[in-house]
C-alpha cells in the first residue's frame, strides 16, 4: 500500500482544455436553448455539434500525436481536494464514438421532425434537443472523470437526461416505462453512492489513480466494490436486472431509442470496467470478472431467445441490446485472466472496445431504420411487414448491414470483436464462453434473419404506406451501418490506440 | 503487382463490382443479360495463371490470393458452369419482375463461390465462404413458394450452424499461429502438432460436410436445390457444394497420415454414397432425384479425401478436385438439360433426351466419359481395399439412380406443351456438355501417376462396365416395386428433426417465463440485492 502523497501529482497537459470543452460545449447549448426562442434551437444544436465533433477529433489527434493521456486539473487543485479529468486511449475512443453516433442521430431526428412541419419548433422537439445535449455532456464526463463522486454526478446527469427522452411523446405507457427506468436507475445510484461513501471513509480520497494504488483486500474495499458494481449493473440493464430496458427503449421515439441503446447504456458499463480493471486489486478483479461473465452469458442466450420471440420490431431490437450487452461483460474474465499481459494489452480488451463501438453504430442505425419503418407504415409488427424491402430498400439494407455486425459475420466490426473474444476464450481455456459467443451469434442471426426475410418477401397484399419517407432520411442510418461494417477492416490484434495512457501508474511509483 | 495477380483479383472483383453496381436501377435492370460475363476473369485465371502464384493485398484488405492445382481445376469448371448457367438464366428468366434482384444474389453467390477456390488466408476464406453460404439463400427462396421458403429456412439454419463450427475451428487454428491471420498452408503445417488438433478436425469436417451434404447433414440439399429456379439449381448442385470440397481439401492435413480421422471420413462418405442412391430412387421429382444424386456423389468425393487422409497421400486433393470438376460439369449439365427437355417437343426432344442420357450415365462411369476418367483415377489412388470395392459397387447404385432419373424425365417430357425451346437455352447446355468431355480429358494426363493409356485399358473399362450392368438389372427389378415410389419424403430424416420443434418451443417458452418473472418489480429488486450480496460475499471470502 502506498500513501497518497507518494503518487505523482496530476499535471495539466497542453491539450487538457479540450476535455473541458467536450463537457462544457453541450451544457452551453442547453443554457442557450433555455434563453433563446425555440426557433433557434436547431441552429444552436447544429453549431454545438460542429464544435463538439471538432473537440472530440482534436482530443483523439492530440492523444495519438503525444502518445500519452490528456489531463486537466480543474482549478489547479490536486486531488483529493480538487478534481482531475483524464482521457486515455479507451476514453478518447469512447468520446470519438459518441461524436460519430450522436450527430448522426441528431441529423436523423431533424429529418424526422421535418416530416411534421407544424410541430417542428414545438415543445417536444426543443425538449429533445436539450436532453440530447445533456446526454452528450454527461457521457463525455463519464468517459473522462477521475473522481468517483464526480462520476456519480455524471451518471445522475445522464439518467436525468435519458429518462425524459423515453416519455417525450407523453403517452401513458411510455410514462410508465420512463418511471420504471427512473426508479431502477435511482436504486442503482443509491448503491453506487453507498460504495463511494465507503471508499471515502476508508481512504479519504475518491480519485481513481490514488485508489488504484491504495486499495487492498480490506473488507471495506470488497463491500464498496460489490455495491458500486451492483448499482452500475442495474443501470446497465445486465440480465437479470433488465426489467426497465425493453419497454423504455422500445417505447421511446426512434431517435431517442437510438441514443439510449447505442450510447447511454455504455456509460455504466464503461465505469464497471474502470472499477474492475483499475480500482479492484487483481484477485478481486478476477472473481468479479467471473460473476459478471456468468451474468453476461445468461444475458446473451436468454435475451437473444426473447428477441427472437418478439412480435414488434422495436421490442426485438431492445431485447437484442440486452443480449449484446452480455458480450461486453464476457470481456472481464478474458481481459483479466491472462497472467503475462495487462488487461488493456489483451485481444479481449480490443475485442470489447470494438464490440462497444460496433454495437453503438449498428444499434443506432437499426433503431433509426425501425423508426423509419414505423413512420412509413404506422406500425412495427414484424409479421405484417412483408415486402418492406421493396418500398424502403435503403432501410432494409441498413437493417441487413447492421444485422451483419450484430450476428458477427464478416466483414463487420462485430465480426472482428467476436473473433477476438472467441480467440481469447479459446486460448484462455473457457469452453463455455466460446460456446456462448457462438450460440449468441446464431440466435442473433435468427432474429436479424426474421426481419430480413420479411424485407425480401413478396406480400399477398401490398403494404400500405402511411407516410412517404424522403431518401435522405434513410441515408443517415445507412451511413452508420456502413461504418459498423467498415470497422471490420481493423486488424485482428490488440489495438495500439487503446493502450495509450495505460497503466495510469507512472514508472517511478511502481514497486 | 503481376498480371497474374491482377487476373486472380479480377476473378472475385468483377462479379462483386457488378453486384455493387446493381445499386443503380438502370444497371440492375440490365444485369441479367450480363451474368454470362461475370465469371470470365476466373475462367481465364484458371486457364492462364500458372499454379503456385500467390499475391498479397496489403491493409486494409489483408487478403492473399493463390492458385494451386486443386483450386485451379475446380475454379475452371465452376467458372464455366456459372457462365453457361448465367446465359441460361438470362434467356429463361428475362422480363420477369424479380429477375434483377435474382441477378444480384446470383452475382454475390458467384463471387463467394469462385473466391473459395483462390483465397489463401484464413480470414478471407471465412469471408468468401460466408458470402457463398448466405447469398445462396436468395437463390433458393427466389420463387417465394411455401416449399421454397421452408427449404430456405432449413438451409439458412444449417448454413449458419456450419459457419459457427468453422469460425470456432478457424479461431482455434489461428490461435496457435504468430500471425493473427495466417495463411491456410502455414496453419495446416502446424496443425498435426497442435494440442487442439482433434477438436479442429472435428469442427472442420462438420462444417464442410454440412456444405457438401454428407449424411446426416444433407437434409437441406434435397429441399434447397429443387426449390430454386433451374439455372440456380444447376449452380447450387454443381458448384456451391464444392465450397465444402475445397474446404476439406484446404483444411485437412494430407501431408500427415491420420488413420482414425481418415477412416471416419471414408465411412461417412461411403455411407452417404449409398444412402443418397437409396433415398433418391424413392423420389418422384426430377430435381429432387438429381439433388440426391449430388449427395451420393459428394459421398464419393469424401471417400477419396478420407482414404487420402488415412494414408497421408498428398495426391488426394488433386484427385478429389478432379472428381469434383467432373461432377460440376455433369450435374450442372443435367439440370440445364432438364430445363431444356421440359420445354422441348417433337423431333427436337429425342436428341435432347439422348444427350441427357449420356450425361446421366457419365455419372455412373460410362467408359470414355468424364465419369469413367474420374473413377479410374480415384481407384488408382484408393488401391485395392474395401474402399475400392465399395466405390465400384456405388457405381451400380449411381446407374440405377440415373436410369430412374431418365425414366422420370421421359415420363414428364411426354406431355410437353407446344413451347419451342430457344437457342439461348440449348447453347449453354451444349457448351457444358462439350466441356464435360474436353476439360476432364485435357486434365487427365496431368493427374499424379496417370497417362492417357490407363483410361482406355480393357481391365479398367471392365471394372466400369460390370457395375453398370448390375445397376441396370437392379433398376429393372426395382421398377416393379410400386411401393417404393414416394416412400420417403424429400429431406428424409428432416421430418424426424421437425418432430422436435415443439420441444424447442417449450425451451423457448421456459426462457420467456424466466424473463417475465425477472421483469416483476419485487423480483428484480430482490435480484439486485442478491447480486450485490453475491458480489460482496465472493469478494470478501476470497482466499
Amino acid at each position: 500500500m502506498l500513501p497518497a502523497n507518494a503518487l505523482p501529482a496530476y499535471v495539466t497537459t497542453p491539450g487538457g482544455f479540450l476535455l473541458v470543452l467536450a463537457i462544457i460545449l453541450p451544457v452551453v447549448a442547453v443554457l442557450a436553448m433555455l434563453v433563446l426562442d425555440p426557433r433557434h434551437a436547431r441552429s444552436v444544436v447544429g453549431a454545438t455539434i460542429l464544435a463538439g465533433v471538432a473537440a472530440a477529433l482534436a482530443i483523439a489527434e492530440e492523444l495519438i500525436r503525444t502518445g500519452a493521456a490528456l489531463i486537466y486539473v480543474v482549478g489547479g487543485w490536486q486531488p483529493p481536494l480538487g478534481l482531475a479529468l483524464r482521457a486515455d486511449g479507451l476514453s478518447a475512443t469512447m468520446i470519438a464514438m459518441t461524436a460519430i453516433v450522436l450527430p448522426g442521430i441528431a441529423i436523423f431526428a431533424r429529418g424526422l421532425q421535418d416530416l411534421k412541419p407544424e410541430t417542428r419548433n414545438g415543445r417536444a422537439p426543443t425538449t429533445f434537443w436539450s436532453l440530447l445535449m445533456g446526454v452528450w455532456s454527461a457521457l463525455c464526463l463519464t468517459f473522462i472523470g477521475q473522481d468517483l463522486f464526480n462520476l456519480y454526478v455524471a451518471l445522475e446527469l445522464l439518467t436525468f437526461a435519458a429518462v425524459p427522452l423515453v416519455c417525450l411523446d407523453g403517452r401513458s405507457e411510455t410514462m410508465g416505462a420512463a418511471l420504471r427506468y427512473l426508479m431502477f436507475a435511482l436504486l442503482g445510484s443509491m448503491l453506487y453512492l453507498l460504495g463511494t461513501g465507503l471508499f471515502y471513509g476508508a481512504f479519504g480520497t475518491l480519485d481513481i489513480r490514488s485508489l488504484s494504488a491504495m486499495s487492498d483486500d480490506r473488507p471495506a474495499v470488497s463491500v464498496a466494490l460489490a455495491l458500486m458494481i451492483a448499482g452500475l449493473l442495474a443501470k446497465a440493464a445486465l440480465f437479470p436486472l433488465h426489467l426497465w430496458l425493453p419497454p423504455a427503449h422500445a417505447g421511446a421515439p426512434a431517435a431517442a431509442s437510438a441514443v439510449l441503446s447505442a450510447l447511454v447504456i455504455k456509460a455504466p458499463i464503461f465505469l464497471t470496467l474502470r472499477l474492475v480493471a483499475e480500482v479492484a486489486p487483481t484477485p478481486m478483479a478476477a472473481i468479479a470478472g467471473k460473476i459478471l461473465a456468468i451474468l453476461g452469458a445468461f444475458a446473451i442466450i436468454l435475451c437473444s431467445v426473447m428477441a427472437l420471440r418478439q412480435a414488434r420490431l422495436k421490442l426485438m431490437i431492445a431485447y437484442s441490446t440486452v443480449a449484446q450487452i452480455g458480450y461486453l461483460f464476457i470481456v472481464f474474465p478474458l481481459a483479466t485472466g491472462a497472467d503475462a499481459l495487462p488487461p488493456w494489452g489483451t485481444i479481449a480488451w480490443t475485442g470489447g472496445a470494438l464490440q462497444l463501438g460496433s454495437h453503438a453504430l449498428a444499434k443506432a442505425s437499426m433503431f433509426m431504420a425501425a423508426g423509419i419503418i414505423a413512420e412509413a407504415f404506422g406500425h412495427d409488427n414484424i409479421r405484417d411487414l412483408s415486402g418492406f424491402g421493396r418500398i424502403l430498400p435503403l432501410s432494409a439494407a441498413t437493417f441487413g448491414l447492421a444485422g451483419l455486425s450484430l450476428m458477427g459475420l464478416p466483414p463487420s466490426g462485430g465480426f472482428i470483436a467476436k473473433c477476438l473474444l472467441l480467440t481469447s476464450a479459446v486460448l484462455g481455456g473457457h469452453p463455455w464462453l466460446s460456446t456462448t459467443i457462438l450460440a449468441g451469434g446464431l440466435l442473433a442471426a435468427g432474429y436479424v434473419f426474421r426481419v430480413m426475410n420479411r424485407a425480401l418477401a413478396t406480400p399477398q397484399t401490398p403494404l400500405i404506406i402511411r407516410r412517404k419517407i424522403p431518401a435522405r432520411l434513410e441515408v443517415v442510418p445507412l451511413i452508420l451501418a456502413l461504418l459498423a461494417v467498415l470497422l471490420g477492416f481493423v486488424p485482428l490484434e490488440p489495438l495500439g490506440l487503446l493502450q495509450i495512457g495505460r497503466p495510469d501508474r507512472p514508472a517511478e511509483t511502481m514497486p | 503487382m503481376s498480371a497474374e495477380g491482377l487476373l486472380l483479383f479480377a476473378a472475385v472483383l468483377l462479379p462483386l463490382g457488378m453486384a455493387i453496381s446493381c445499386l443503380s436501377r438502370t444497371i440492375r435492370a440490365r444485369a441479367p443479360s450480363l451474368l454470362v460475363f461475370a465469371p470470365v476473369p476466373a475462367m481465364l485465371a484458371a486457364w492462364l495463371v500458372p499454379n503456385g502464384v500467390s499475391v498479397f493485398f496489403p491493409a486494409p484488405l489483408r487478403m492473399t490470393l493463390a492458385l494451386d492445382r486443386p483450386g485451379a481445376i475446380l475454379l475452371g469448371g465452376a467458372a464455366l458452369l456459372w457462365s453457361a448457367a448465367g446465359a441460361f438464366a438470362a434467356t429463361t428468366m428475362a422480363g420477369r419482375p424479380g429477375t434483377p434482384g435474382f441477378a444480384v444474389w446470383w452475382l454475390l453467390t458467384l463471387t463467394g463461390s469462385l473466391g473459395v477456390f483462390i483465397v489463401a488466408d484464413i480470414a478471407s476464406f471465412y469471408l468468401v465462404f460466408t458470402l457463398v453460404s448466405l447469398a445462396a439463400y436468395g437463390l433458393i427462396v427466389h420463387e417465394q413458394t411455401a416449399a421454397a421458403l421452408r427449404a430456405g429456412l432449413v438451409y439458412v439454419v444449417l448454413a449458419l450452424l456450419g459457419e459457427a463450427f468453422l469460425l470456432l475451428a478457424f479461431v482455434m487454428l489461428a490461435a496457435g499461429a504468430p500471425d493473427p491471420n495466417p495463411l491456410i498452408r502455414d496453419a495446416m503445417a502446424a496443425l498435426p502438432a497442435s494440442p487442439m488438433r482433434d477438436g479442429i478436425l472435428a469442427l472442420v469436417i462438420l462444417g464442410f460436410a454440412l456444405k457438401m451434404g454428407l449424411v446426416p447433414l444433407h437434409v437441406w440439399l434435397p429441399l434447397a436445390h429443387p426449390a430454386a429456379p433451374m439455372p440456380a439449381s444447376a449452380v447450387l448442385s454443381g458448384v456451391v457444394v464444392k465450397a465444402g470440397v475445397i474446404g476439406l481439401i484446404r483444411f485437412l492435413p494430407f501431408e500427415t497420415a491420420l488413420p482414425a480421422w481418415g477412416a471416419m471420413l471414408t465411412t461417412v462418405g461411403l455411407f452417404t454414397a449409398y444412402y443418397g442412391v437409396i433415398v433418391g430412387i424413392t423420389q418422384q421429382r426430377l430435381k429432387t432425384i438429381l439433388a440426391y444424386s449430388t449427395v451420393s456423389q459428394m459421398g464419393l468425393v469424401a471417400t477419396i479425401l478420407g482414404v487420402g487422409l488415412a494414408h497421408g497421400d498428398p495426391a488426394a486433393p488433386v484427385l478429389a478436385a478432379y472428381y469434383g470438376v467432373h461432377h460440376t460439369l455433369i450435374k450442372g449439365g443435367l439440370f440445364l438439360a432438364v430445363g431444356v427437355g421440359l420445354v422441348t417437343r417433337g423431333s427436337h426432344l429425342r436428341p435432347i433426351l439422348l444427350l441427357t442420357g449420356l450425361l446421366a450415365l457419365s455419372l455412373a462411369g460410362l467408359p470414355l466419359t468424364s465419369g469413367a476418367l474420374a473413377k479410374i483415377a480415384a481407384k488408382q489412388m484408393l488401391g485395392s481395399g474395401i474402399a475400392t470395392i465399395a466405390m465400384t459397387l456405388a457405381a451400380a447404385g449411381s446407374t440405377a439412380l440415373m436410369l430412374h432419373f431418365l425414366a422420370a424425365l421421359k415420363r414428364e417430357t411426354a406431355a410437353n406443351a407446344e413451347t419451342p425451346e430457344t437457342p439461348g437455352q440449348v447453347a449453354p447446355l451444349l457448351v457444358v456438355a462439350a466441356a464435360s468431355i474436353i476439360i476432364p480429358w485435357s486434365l487427365y494426363p496431368g493427374l499424379p501417376g496417370m497417362n492417357l493409356s490407363s483410361a482406355v485399358e480393357i481391365g479398367a473399362l471392365w471394372t466400369l462396365v460390370w457395375p453398370m450392368v448390375l445397376g441396370g438389372i437392379a433398376f429393372m427389378m426395382l421398377r416393379r416395386l410400386n411401393g417404393l415410389r414416394g416412400a420417403l419424403p424429400e429431406g428424409d430424416i428432416l421430418v424426424l428433426a421437425e418432430k422436435c420443434a415443439p420441444l424447442v418451443g417449450r425451451v423457448a417458452g421456459t426462457f420467456a417465463k424466466v424473463d417475465s418473472l425477472t421483469r416483476h418489480w419485487p423480483v428484480a429488486g430482490v435480484l439486485l440485492v442478491c447480486i450485490a450480496m453475491l458480489l460482496g460475499g465472493a469478494l470478501l471470502s476470497r482466499p
